[in-house]
């Protein structure tokens, strides 16, 4: 939602904008640390090499499309607010091996935002208060629109490319999460630990990275077999990685595996926000009950999504979390109480709540004239806030890239994965930028 | 195009073992072509930016100042009967100092900051006494103890600095200084008060002292014992 508040400058009274957080980006700067930020990241793969000179004028162009996301982010007495940024920049850089660096607030020009070009690849990381992964991907794909544009290719707008003339629908700017957050009723937070993935910690700062592509027809096909859908099979695959990796570890008693998973909730609410609209399922296997063949963990995780991811059981989620927000006693305690029990909160209890990360932005869709342009998409999760592994996944046209993202030594889960891949018949490349 | 013969994934060209099990990548039909490919991945690593907290030190130097100032002015025309002010002008210097590595000049090298801040505390001491008309016990006795402390405690940087850090190896520098400081101090005092040098207090330091640095030396020169203390002290 945009703000005004009328301010002083030179004499003449002048209206200055500002952007309260949205529910779910009060979290992120908080759980801010010297090692680690909330960053993700979104690349194109092009089919021809990147211009810098061509890509730096076109994110100038873009950007004054996204207004919240050329802000910086700033301190109130009570929270944290996003206020424009009209310092020079973001300046496109070549990229890094270890990217999804931790963002510093008051660094880079205080952007919160970085875009990188290396070779064909377009890659935009953006601090998670900005917006979540849909939001940036509108970002992305119109600065590479406007990028192709200057060219000299013809591109239409449409799907998640925005037009840079038009002036943003305010629609795109509020904070969604108070507009639907209107259940009677707050279903309770689940809160139950479990498995931890037990890892040696890289030397700050190392990024691995390992991506897997494959053939969407092809996991298609195999998910079928299984009765389920593509996101279904993959989820159930790293559970079935993660349930596998415990096994073999040391354990004096099995903890329940669950993974974290981010749902895009503009799919069931009529939403066109580009700020953070998303909320967490946790399916799970519990290993403590018996053994799971991997049929069942599948028809598990099959029935546990269709039974939560509907626009009711989401309405109640995301009450209960806007229902803290909007408690009266809790709004007036300092923002230093409130980091305080944030991360406490997120350290013990949620962050403990899942054993791994998997999100899934499904099969991108670009305007019909910018296919040929574009060779696939890449996301990744970011750093991972403890050790374990985050998973992501994304798919254009008929290539499916899984991409893995982890600060452990130890690559167990994402063997075990791959390795179950294979088995079921799907041909696997691997990418990655471990040495 | 090759697999990984563990994994059974075909691996990106560039890539000289599964990154995956660690197996090596030998393809007996493209042994030459091993470290052409070039790497999906850039090669350059990035650095986080530092965020100088300039915020933080402009307001430290204004309250400082604002301090020093107003004192001072409240001296020269209120409270004129004595120069009690330069008792906080003082304190405010040495604050200053003190945190001027933290705040404000942060890659000033720490044996420097270290002996700017012994400079400092000297400083404010010789400010008493030039107040209060006494200076042998700043002469004779607190000049050589801020030296002292000071020395020692640049050693104990260097020593951290200059060899691997481990915790026993912290406690016996540690133990070694608390004895060298009690010892040098109780001679600096007797000296003060002139009176014949000998080791009371000190001794027992000193015997206390040696018993655990002669512990923590056997320790650290038996590897097998080192390992196992160690493992039953590691936090």
């Amino acid at each position: 939602m945009k703000h005004f508040s009328d301010h002083k400058k030179n004499g003449n009274s002048e209206r200055k904008i500002w952007y309260k957080l949205d529910l779910s980006a009060i979290v992120y700067p908080t759980l801010q640390r010297r090692d680690f930020s909330s960053v993700y990241r979104l690349s194109v793969v092009l089919k021809e090499p990147i211009r810098p000179d061509i890509l730096q004028k076109a994110v100038d162009i873009a950007l004054v499309r996204f207004p919240t996301y050329k802000t910086a982010i700033r301190k109130g007495l009570f929270w944290r607010y996003l206020e424009p940024n009209y310092r020079p920049g973001p300046f496109v850089q070549e990229d890094i091996r270890n990217f999804c660096m931790p963002m510093p607030f008051k660094a880079g020009n205080r952007y919160l935002l970085r875009i990188y070009y290396y070779g064909c690849r377009i890659s935009l990381e953006a601090h998670h208060s900005l917006g979540d992964g849909s939001g940036g991907m509108y970002v992305l794909q119109t600065i590479t629109a406007v990028y192709l544009r200057l060219l000299g290719h013809e591109i239409s707008d449409g799907y998640f490319v925005k037009d840079v003339e038009e002036t943003p629908d305010p629609e795109e700017l509020e904070d969604a999460y108070m507009k639907y957050a209107n259940a009677k009723v707050c279903p309770k937070r689940p809160g139950e630990k479990t498995y931890r993935i037990r890892g040696t910690k890289e030397p700050f700062y190392t990024f691995n990275v390992i991506d897997g592509i494959m053939s969407v027809s092809e996991v298609m096909e195999v998910a079928k077999k299984y009765h389920a859908s593509i996101t279904e099979y993959l989820n159930s695959v790293l559970l079935y990685a993660l349930l596998k990796k415990q096994q073999t570890e040391f354990h004096l008693k099995l903890k329940p595996v669950r993974i974290a998973m981010p749902v895009n909730l503009r799919r069931f609410f009529p939403s066109r926000t580009l700020r953070n609209f998303i909320t967490m399922v946790y399916p799970g296997i519990d290993p403590r009950l018996g053994d799971y063949t991997f049929e069942e963990i599948i028809n598990q995780v099959h029935h546990y999504m269709r039974y939560y991811i509907n626009e009711k059981f989401l309405r109640g989620d995301i009450t209960t979390n806007a229902n803290t927000q909007r408690n009266p006693f809790i709004r007036v305690v300092p923002l230093f109480v409130k980091d305080f029990v944030v991360r406490l909160f997120y350290t013990r209890v949620q962050d403990s709540y899942s054993s791994a990360g998997l999100t899934n932005m499904g099969a991108i869709k670009v305007p019909e004239n910018m296919k040929p342009y574009i060779e696939r998409f890449d996301i990744y999760m970011g750093q991972p806030f403890s050790s374990r592994t985050n998973c992501a996944i994304v798919s254009f046209e008929d290539i499916l890239t899984v991409n893995f993202a982890s600060s452990i030594v130890e690559s167990d889960v994402e063997r075990l994965f791959f390795k179950k891949l294979v088995e079921d018949g799907i041909h696997v490349t691997i990418e990655s930028n471990r040495t | 195009m090759s697999y990984c013969v563990n994994c059974g994934v075909e691996l990106e060209p560039s890539l000289k073992k599964c990154p995956l099990c660690n197996t090596p990548v030998i393809n007996p039909n493209e042994l030459q072509k091993i470290g052409e490919a070039v790497s999906p991945y850039p090669i350059k690593t990035g650095q986080v930016d530092v965020v100088k907290r300039k915020d933080l030190a402009l307001l430290t130097c204004v309250v400082l100042i604002a301090t020093s100032l107003c004192c001072l002015l409240l001296n020269l025309f209120v409270f004129s009967g004595s120069p009690w002010s330069l008792f906080i002008i003082g304190a405010c210097l040495l604050l200053f100092v003190l945190v001027l590595p933290v705040v404000i000049y942060t890659k000033l090298p720490i044996y420097l900051s270290l002996a700017l801040d012994g400079a400092a505390i000297a400083f404010y001491l010789y400010m008493i006494t030039f107040n209060t008309k006494s200076d042998s016990w700043f002469t004779y006795l607190a000049l050589p103890i801020v030296i002292l402390v000071t020395i020692l405690v640049e050693t104990f940087a260097l020593l951290l600095r200059m060899f691997p850090v481990a915790f026993l190896t912290t406690a016996l520098y540690f133990f070694i200084e608390t004895a060298l400081l009690c010892v040098g101090l109780e001679l600096l005092i007797e000296h003060y008060l002139q009176t014949p040098l000998r080791l009371v207090w000190s001794a027992i330091v000193l015997t206390i002292c040696g018993v655990i640095s002669i512990a923590l030396l056997t320790i650290l020169s038996r590897r097998r014992l080192r390992e196992a203390v160690r493992r039953r002290l590691h936090f």
